[in-house]
């Protein structure tokens, strides 16, 4: 790569500039050629394959069925929504470490609802699946039971672990005691495809970046945080209740504090 | 090879870059191939945007003026043109600084990182420093 053609002062003429000597035209083209048509069949390789991955359905959605999965008081006075990948290593961290103390000191003791709504990251290959267990689980009233076996266990189901994890998600279910005929018919028929596919719509609608991301009240935070800090999220919501917006008001973007 | 014709490869090898995360920005591709870093997180977000175009479409607009540059100054009548050097180190030193900004709201941010965004702006970093270098020869030999 280095410019021989740049004669280095020597015979050079003062206004004569001859970057590069011996030079090949048709080299260059080659070269231009070859890097034009990797580069092109990379794209069209890309363009062709499908647009979602093989365990995710195409279904409609409506913005209707954006409604989360609830826990909690829902005319509570505020309301906190949880946008979050199952196999997200962070969410993972908020669900084991931080949202037992939300939930037995904040949820339970009335002061505010929480939602969890799906947001599936597509790098994660699968945690659309764990959404389908956590979904199947909920028509059995086991949502959250199942949020939690899938969060405190992620290192035997994530991408890393495994590429088939039904089998892992079945020994949840069991655990729990979920009737396991239907729950399995529903996962195979990926039933709640459409649900999980509005939850992550309406993270998108609100410009969700990354997971976990909470709402609280008017404020929108991404990241996971203390229980300390998310009191005082809370808190400060209560102060503009009975302000407090519904899942599907808009959000502004939280200052830390 | 010239140090312009290298700046072409390197301009058509930002194209397929560019192009292919505007594509995904308007649903041609499902799918970003991103082993390392969240390229989606990145690519949804609101920064993903500007004006209305995709930023990455804004890379494809200056990868492409760099490559008509760099062609037209490998001609035989332009390659020692002092004004093109200087036209190819605006358009680089541009994008640079533009690049840095990006990476910046990735890092500080967004708080997610594309390795195809972080690809374009060392490649920018690359294109600079060989504009420059292009600058300085071409003005040498001139003058």
């Amino acid at each position: 790569m280095a410019d021989k053609g740049v004669d280095g002062g020597r015979g050079r003429r003062p206004g004569v500039v001859k970057q590069q000597r011996g030079n090949s035209p048709q080299r260059f083209y080659y070269v231009l050629a070859l890097v034009v048509v990797v580069g092109g069949l990379f794209i069209v390789r890309a363009a062709r394959q499908p647009k979602v991955r093989a365990n995710v359905t195409t279904a409609p959605i409506t913005p209707t069925q954006a409604e989360g999965y609830l826990m909690g008081n829902p005319n509570a006075p505020v309301q906190i929504l949880e946008f979050a990948d199952f196999e997200c290593p962070a969410c993972g961290n908020f669900s084991v470490i931080t949202e037992p103390d939300v939930r037995s000191r904040i949820v339970n003791a009335g002061l505010a609802s929480y939602r969890f709504f799906d947001f599936p990251l597509p790098m994660h290959k699968n945690t659309m699946a764990a959404s389908n267990a956590a979904a199947c689980a909920a028509d059995q009233g086991k949502f959250w039971e199942m949020h939690d076996q899938l969060f405190r266990n992620q290192p035997e189901w994530n991408t890393e672990a495994t590429d088939s994890p039904k089998k892992i998600f079945l020994g949840y279910a069991k655990g729990l005691g979920i009737n396991t005929d239907t729950w399995e018919k529903c996962f195979d028929d990926q039933t709640h495809q459409p649900r999980i596919m509005a939850n992550q719509a309406e993270g998108i609608r609100r410009k969700v970046q990354s997971t976990p991301t909470f709402v609280i009240g008017t404020r929108q935070i991404p990241g996971g945080m203390s229980y300390d800090v998310f009191k005082a999220y809370v808190d400060s919501a209560a102060k503009e209740a009975p302000a407090a917006p519904k899942p599907d008001t808009t959000t502004k973007k939280a200052t830390p504090q | 090879m010239t140090r312009r014709q290298i700046l072409a490869l390197l301009a058509v090898v930002g194209i397929c870059i560019a192009l292919y995360l505007t594509l995904y920005k308007y649903g041609v591709i499902g799918v970003l191939s991103c082993s390392i870093g969240s390229c989606e997180t990145v690519n949804t977000s609101q920064w993903s945007m500007l004006f209305g175009i995709p930023i990455a479409g804004w890379g494809l607009g200056a990868y492409a003026a760099l490559l008509v540059l760099a062609m037209v100054g490998s001609t035989e009548a332009r390659e020692g043109s002092v004004a093109i050097a200087r036209m190819l180190v605006a358009l680089a030193g541009f994008s640079v600084l533009f690049s840095g900004w990006l990476t910046y709201l990735e890092l500080f941010v967004i708080h997610a990182i594309c390795i195809w965004c972080v690809t374009s702006a060392v490649l920018w970093v690359v294109i600079f420093t060989l504009c420059l270098a292009d600058l300085r020869a071409v003005s040498r030999a001139s003058s």
